[in-house]
């Protein structure tokens, strides 16, 4: 397996277009960075940390940029060897199914960690704008570098799978897209048949119709998107101090400060919304009252399938390499 | 190495059709069919990347489909189209696949500098394999199926490609390998190649043997033969002929008549020099390997 690891290590660095996708990549992730640290207003009228924002959106606008780029990495390493004729000498040898199919994807999850890795220091950017703790920046590069293998696994399944290089290519570009776009259009559309027409007692003896929908049984089509998952599995941000003044009886006035959620967070923000999609319709609450308790976590079941997705597929390209074969794909010789 | 009544077909097509093959130790067995005769079909089923509908290959005394991995073991493969990592070194190259072979790191490193002097390529050691030509990335191709020195080893069309120096090269490198005891099959329609390399050959068309001749047996031709006849006087040998009765072709490198056997040769060319036509040359149109095949074939048909 870590021959094969090697191996394909080795190629990949020998061709030398990883270099410019590496260089280009870290421009691309520093223009954003650089763009948006810019825009953002100076930190008295966030209330909060700039760091804080600048840290989510870079993070989002990453695992965005790694959906485009990372199936790339093994969108082709089964057919196109294949195509080649470097395969078949490969199943020849005393490797088996497991460690050819391994080996490729550590070699190409390899790969995606180091682009993950050279994004480092725009994090200590943000970090020093503040409100980053070291935690979160821990649990979202493990949570991203689980996301990127799952990818990696997700094109190298499809590359076993199709008999041509450009087909899986464009497949696997097209499971980023379901995963992620798809996935919210379906839960939108999923949420609409769950309306329902309830009858509310507003205090007293009034009583009225509600129109509310269900997405509490709706919320895990949600899950699996990459991006649900990532901030959710970020630990919560600080929470930011927002202080204003109240007057008080004898005509003088006392500051009350409020310790409350960075609403600017993208990452919390898009946490707290799914979070809040996994409880059950709130009838009749005012829609001021958020004092509702924190809804239940959303990203283990995101992350457990999207991994389960990714050892499948790892399975699945195990046993397509699988030799002696019985069944050829179309077309397709052996070599 | 011995393969039973093998069957395999593809949709509609029957690539093996019951194939009865034996190669045994020693020898090189060479294997000849017209394209489309299931050569290929049976070396990968030999080779363990195939499975078969019916019948049993015996490697080595392994069944490569339930035992592949020993088969792999003792089994070296060439296939007749394969590719090789460009961007690799020749001898990282040989390096990496002598790991895959499980040599472990410093015996693939010992091997791969020994096959790169026997593949002619130790001064491209450091060279990445894109420089090399066709017929050199053919012979690094072939030492690789040596790297963990396999007593059984099968060459799908191993000629192709190669230069007039590289073939006497593999052939004598074939001749050396059967000679040191092992199972040496290779598959070819260049009849001329197989002819000095092969101790014996096999024809197979629509997936079954349809023959087998020992090249000691394929001396003595068989049936009507085209000879050629050359003389320095070409005029003299047409007006000799015609008198002889005989039907005769002029042809730019001689003239050419049907014989029913070699002792007929024997008798006109000194029937030819008794009658004092200056005779240089006369031999076979067709190769007694080609004439065994054309026959077996048309026999067929």
């Amino acid at each position: 397996m870590l021959t094969v690891a090697r191996l394909e290590l080795t190629i990949r660095v020998r061709a030398g277009r990883w270099r410019w996708l590496l260089g280009g990549w870290f421009v691309v992730l520093l223009l954003f960075t650089f763009l948006l640290r810019a825009a953002l207003p100076d930190t008295s009228s966030l209330y909060g940390h700039r760091g804080t924002v600048m840290y989510g959106a870079l993070q989002l606008f990453m695992l965005g940029l790694a959906l485009v780029v990372m199936p790339a990495l093994t969108s082709q390493s089964v057919n196109g060897d294949r195509e080649r004729g470097t395969l078949g000498v490969l199943q020849v040898t005393q490797l088996s199914a497991f460690d050819i199919a391994a080996g490729k994807l550590l070699a190409a999850w390899g790969t995606g960690c180091l682009f993950l890795a050279s994004s480092a220091p725009l994090v200590v950017w943000c970090m020093a704008e503040g409100g980053v703790p070291a935690f979160r920046v821990f649990v979202v590069s493990l949570v991203m570098a689980l996301l990127i293998g799952v990818v990696c696994a997700i094109a190298l399944g499809l590359s076993s799978l199709l008999a041509r290089s450009t087909t899986s290519s464009v497949l696997s570009y097209a499971s980023m897209f379901a995963l992620t776009v798809g996935l919210l259009v379906l839960f939108g559309l999923a949420t609409e048949t769950t309306r329902q027409t309830v009858t509310v007692h507003y205090g007293g003896s009034g009583t009225g119709t509600e129109q509310v929908t269900r997405t509490d049984h709706t919320w895990w089509i949600l899950a699996p998107n990459p991006f649900v998952v990532l901030a959710d599995a970020a630990p919560v941000a600080p929470l930011r101090q927002h202080c204003f003044s109240v007057g008080v009886g004898s005509g003088g006035t006392q500051t009350v400060c409020n310790s409350e959620d960075d609403g600017f967070d993208p990452l919390g923000s898009i946490s707290r919304a799914v979070r809040s999609l996994r409880a059950p319709p709130d009838v009749g609450a005012s829609a001021l009252t958020s004092d509702r308790p924190r809804a239940a976590l959303v990203w283990p079941y995101g992350l457990g399938f999207d991994l389960a997705l990714g050892g499948f597929l790892l399975l699945v390209t195990t046993r397509r390499l699988r030799t002696p074969r019985l069944q050829l794909p179309r077309g397709v010789r052996i070599g | 190495m011995v393969v039973v009544r093998a069957h395999r077909r593809f949709g509609a097509v029957e690539a093996l059709r019951g194939l009865d093959f034996v190669a045994p130790y020693g020898e090189v067995t060479g294997l000849v069919g017209p394209n489309g005769a299931g050569k290929t079909t049976l070396l990968l089923a030999m080779a363990t990347l195939l499975q078969l509908d019916t019948g049993s290959v015996r490697i080595a005394g392994h069944d490569p489909q339930t035992n592949a991995r020993a088969v792999r073991a003792v089994m070296g493969w060439v296939p007749d189209v394969f590719g090789v990592y460009d961007n690799l070194t020749s001898w990282e190259y040989l390096r990496f696949a002598g790991e895959c072979q499980g040599l472990g790191r410093e015996r693939a490193v010992v091997r791969a500098t020994e096959l790169l002097a026997v593949a002619r390529l130790a001064e491209y050691r450091d060279q990445p394999v894109h420089v090399l030509s066709r017929g050199q990335k053919q012979r690094l191709g072939f030492v690789r199926a040596l790297l963990h020195s396999p007593r059984v080893l099968l060459l799908d069309e191993p000629a192709a490609g190669l230069d007039p120096h590289s073939r006497v090269e593999l052939r004598s490198l074939l001749r050396r390998l059967a000679g040191e005891g092992a199972a040496v099959v290779v598959s070819s329609h260049v009849l001329s190649d197989l002819e000095q390399m092969a101790d014996r050959v096999v024809f197979v068309d629509h997936g079954v043997v349809i023959g087998e001749r020992r090249m000691t047996e394929l001396g003595p031709s068989i049936g009507v033969q085209k000879w050629r006849v050359r003389a320095l006087d070409a005029a003299m040998l047409t007006t000799a002929l015609t008198n002889y009765g005989l039907a005769h072709d002029v042809t730019p490198t001689g003239v050419e008549l049907e014989v029913a056997s070699e002792e007929e040769v024997a008798q006109l060319v000194r029937r030819l020099v008794a009658d004092g036509v200056p005779v240089v040359a006369s031999t076979p149109v067709t190769s007694s390997l080609e004439a065994a095949y054309l026959g077996l074939t048309r026999g067929e048909g």
